[in-house]
């Protein structure tokens, strides 16, 4: 009997772990199927809830993963094609040595609470930002100040040419009614939506700004529902939301009454090759990788991956070949891109003294050709890159293992070893994040790099007092014939795919013309919510 | 099966249990290579007959890595109950025969016991870093409390007897009453301790890891199994849950068995039976 009571106990025990984590957040309400024709419910990722809510300066918008505020308005907004608009701005000018920004701004903008927004809330909040930002850099800010009630200046500490990038993506706070305990929670912004209702960890309610000063809002009420990928898809298949968003594991299925539709993105996944050979840094850290150390063996890898292969087996055709940081950006170099060549991969090899042995494996002085590489954790779709990156190496005699590293300590990890990356921003900053040296370290900040003749471009880049002027600098830094971080040049990243990003649409629904993604699965779809609509014989 | 009295059929019965186990054991280890290998040419394939328990996303074997899962959990079940069947006769003996640490060991295990399991195990988890030694840690230093309180009462009992008292009284040391008579005492009590902590261990581990504090994700793990397959129940992909689920709830079973029927044998209330 006591034999029984334990196998059923066993299994109880195991029916309960396995049933733990299934749930996901269900929607409080169940706004789906009924009445309101200028309503859209978004089924978004749990991890895009703002964590300290929908104040700028601890990450609304211009955390990690940037997307309009909504909520408020910003100066500057990005194109379509990711060149420079205005919002609030009505025309900018830089000083020649790049120290001064001024930027005039519209005057019939009000916000929420029925006051004016003037310059003086402009300068307050990049003062607000510059002081209390957990997340982004604003160190090239001096200080903001309203010269009269529609022109601020930004005095800068350095030159800084990509500054409209980053008006783009700071909301506009309001001077006399922010509180920053409070702020978060209860936004008050100048933007086309206003928050009101954010139930934590389940949904957001935002509806149309009646006293916005642009185009009014053709979605009414936008609701927002955080669920787990499995629970966004069951939401779609019960018609419970209008948007969902998936990934490629849900790529095969299909939802009676739902398209499929895939944004390209510039939401890249690539591995960092350190390019100095290993080491310890002061901090007792391994720096460096002397396999990967060798120019010839970058290439050879960048040359050896297929790509499309890549795309077909881990994202079910949904993605696009990655070759920078940047594809398609107005900063991007086409010159990065590379044909899949194992034969011009195997040359190099050879070239680089890494002979083939009997094992199916290449030896140089007795040693190995071996790398190990990690991956985040949980993240099925890198782990899967990662397992086929294994798989392309090893047909090229390279060694490969795999593992699984959190984030505590992959940073530190990647220095020497290569590790699955995801990136992809709005701005060209990103291409100096990872390949300018930082300060007087002289190495790169997230996998050990230097070439002084790409610094240079970069930091002309941010010298310059034109913005198109600056596109074609970002451009030489990546490659100028002779040096860059190209195939031809230092190649100390390899790049893979650009992740499409996936939604189950409801038939009807005209989504607006979509910006290409940034890195982060999350309210990016919604940057255009006002300009969505129901089609007549839609659904609703 | 009548020809055989009820203690050959409880042998029996221990020697094929112990013997699947050992052959789990050890095929895992021999289809390691096989449960890593990923081939995207054949993903998401259903049961069949050519693979039997189907394949996942990456094209792996799920026979081999529930296989190659099962034989880590079984290895670091044996680890794990090892050191904390020692842990508990250490502190057992020393608690039952020294009245200051009785006070201290009684307190601890007190504590340990007070704190859920699962929770202690990913602190300690955690602690160490994750990874194999995490979880060997986690699992040994927090299910030695109970073991240790049975071979405390033990030892408080076999204090009394006569024959230790007597040994007592004629001058023998405390450190040769304890090897010549108490020892040989608990041995049965601890090695039954020892067989019935493998299904506690192994469980353990197995939600640690699916709770993602215990082994790496690359690792062949049923608990990296498990989490794994969660993302893919609601697409229907049922094979990569329910075999791996099932072998893990089996070998917890034959454990279970395995511990009982040696009590059997051991105990001498049931040992002629």
């Amino acid at each position: 009997m006591r034999r029984i009571l334990a196998g059923l106990l066993t299994a109880a025990l195991t029916a309960g772990i396995l049933s733990g984590c299934g749930g996901g957040a269900s929607p409080a309400s169940t706004p789906g199927g009924g009445g309101e024709a200028r309503q859209v419910v978004v089924a978004m990722d749990p991890n895009s809830e703002p964590a300290s809510g929908f104040d700028p300066a601890f990450g609304w918008g211009a955390g990690e993963h940037v997307h309009e505020p909504l909520i408020q308005s910003t100066l500057t907004v990005t194109n379509a094609d990711l060149t420079i608009g205005y919002d609030l701005a009505t025309g900018y000018h830089v000083s020649e040595d790049g120290l001064t920004w001024t930027v005039t701004i519209r005057d019939d903008a009000v916000f929420t609470d029925g006051e004016a927004l003037t310059a003086e809330d402009v300068a307050f909040t990049y003062n607000t930002v510059k002081e209390s930002s957990s997340v982004n850099d604003f160190t090239m800010l001096d200080y903001a100040e309203a010269v009269d009630g529609t022109t601020v200046v930004f005095h800068m500490t350095r030159p800084f040419s990509i500054w409209p990038y980053t008006m783009a993506v700071v909301g506009i706070v309001p001077e006399h009614a922010y509180d920053p305990a409070a702020y978060g929670s209860n936004p008050i912004g100048s933007g086309r939506y206003k928050l009101v209702q954010w139930d934590r960890g389940q949904q957001v309610i935002l509806e149309a700004n009646p006293d916005y000063y642009g185009d009014a809002p053709q979605m009414q009420r936008v609701v927002i529902l955080f669920m787990e990928e499995d629970a966004a898809f069951l939401a779609a298949r019960t018609g419970q939301v209008d948007v969902a968003y998936t990934s490629a594991t849900y790529s095969d299925q299909s939802v009676e009454g739902y398209t499929l539709t895939a944004y390209a993105s510039v939401d890249n996944r690539g591995f960092n090759l350190p390019a100095v050979p290993a080491g310890t840094d002061e901090a007792g850290r391994t720096v460096g990788n002397d396999f990967t150390a060798d120019v010839r063996v970058r290439r050879a890898i960048n040359l050896g991956v297929d790509r499309q292969a890549m795309i077909d087996h881990v994202l079910n055709g949904y993605g696009s070949p990655a070759y920078s940081v940047c594809d398609g950006l107005p900063w991007y170099n086409p010159a990065s891109e590379v044909a899949y060549d194992p034969e011009g991969a195997t040359a190099l090899l050879e070239e680089a003294g890494w002979a083939l042995s009997g094992d199916g494996y290449r030896y140089k002085d007795g040693v190995r050709a071996e790398l190990n590489l990690l991956y985040s954790t949980g993240d099925s779709v890198r782990q899967a890159l990662c397992a086929d990156f294994a798989g392309q190496m090893e047909r090229l005699g390279i060694a490969c293992t795999q593992e699984g590293v959190g984030w505590d300590t992959a940073y530190d990890r990647a220095l020497s070893q290569p590790l699955v990356w995801g990136w992809g921003a709005h701005t060209p900053m990103e291409l100096y994040n990872l390949y300018h040296t930082v300060g007087d370290s002289g190495s790169a900040q997230y996998s050990p790099y230097a070439n002084p003749a790409v610094d240079e471009y970069m930091d002309r880049a941010l010298a310059s007092t034109d913005l198109e002027e600056s596109y074609q600098l970002w451009q030489l830094a990546q490659w100028d014939g002779a040096a860059g971080v190209t195939q031809d040049g230092d190649i100390p990243w390899v790049w893979l795919v650009n992740v499409d990003h996936l939604y189950w649409v409801r038939d009807g629904l005209q989504i607006a013309e979509q910006k290409i993604h940034p890195h982060g699965h999350g309210w990016s779809i919604v940057n255009n919510v006002d300009r969505w609509s129901w089609s007549a014989g839609g659904e609703r | 099966m009548n020809a055989l009295n009820r203690r050959q059929r409880t042998r029996l019965l221990l020697l094929a249990a112990g013997a699947v186990l050992l052959a789990v054991t050890l095929a895992g280890m021999l289809c390691r290579e096989r449960a890593m290998e990923t081939d995207f040419s054949r993903v998401n394939l259903a049961p069949g007959l050519s693979c039997l328990f189907g394949t996942d996303w990456m094209g792996r074997d799920m026979l081999a890595r529930t296989l190659a899962g099962l034989s880590l959990s079984i290895r670091i079940g044996a680890l794990t109950a090892c050191v904390s069947a020692a842990i508990a006769l250490a502190l057992g003996v020393v608690s039952a025969l020294s009245r200051a640490a009785d006070a201290l060991l009684s307190w601890l295990m007190d504590l340990f016991l007070g704190i859920p399991h699962i929770l202690l195990v990913m602190l300690i988890s955690l602690a160490f870093g994750r990874g194999f030694v995490g979880v060997a840690a986690g699992v040994s230093l927090s299910h030695w409390p109970s073991l240790a309180r049975v071979i405390r009462g033990e030892v408080l009992q076999l204090r009394q007897a006569v024959y230790v008292q007597t040994a007592r009284k004629l001058g023998v040391s405390r450190l040769r009453v304890v090897r010549r008579h108490l020892l040989p005492h608990l041995l049965p009590q601890v090695l039954t301790g020892l067989i019935l902590q493998f299904p506690h261990a192994i469980l353990h581990e197995a939600s640690v890891t699916f709770l993602g504090f215990g082994l790496s994700s690359e690792q062949p793990a049923i608990g990296v199994i498990l989490s794994e397959s969660m993302r893919y129940l609601t697409t229907g992909r049922w094979w990569l849950a329910l075999f791996p689920g099932l072998a893990l709830v089996g070998v917890v079973l034959l454990f279970a068995a395995v511990g009982e029927h040696l009590r059997r044998l051991l105990s001498p209330s049931s040992a002629h039976q």
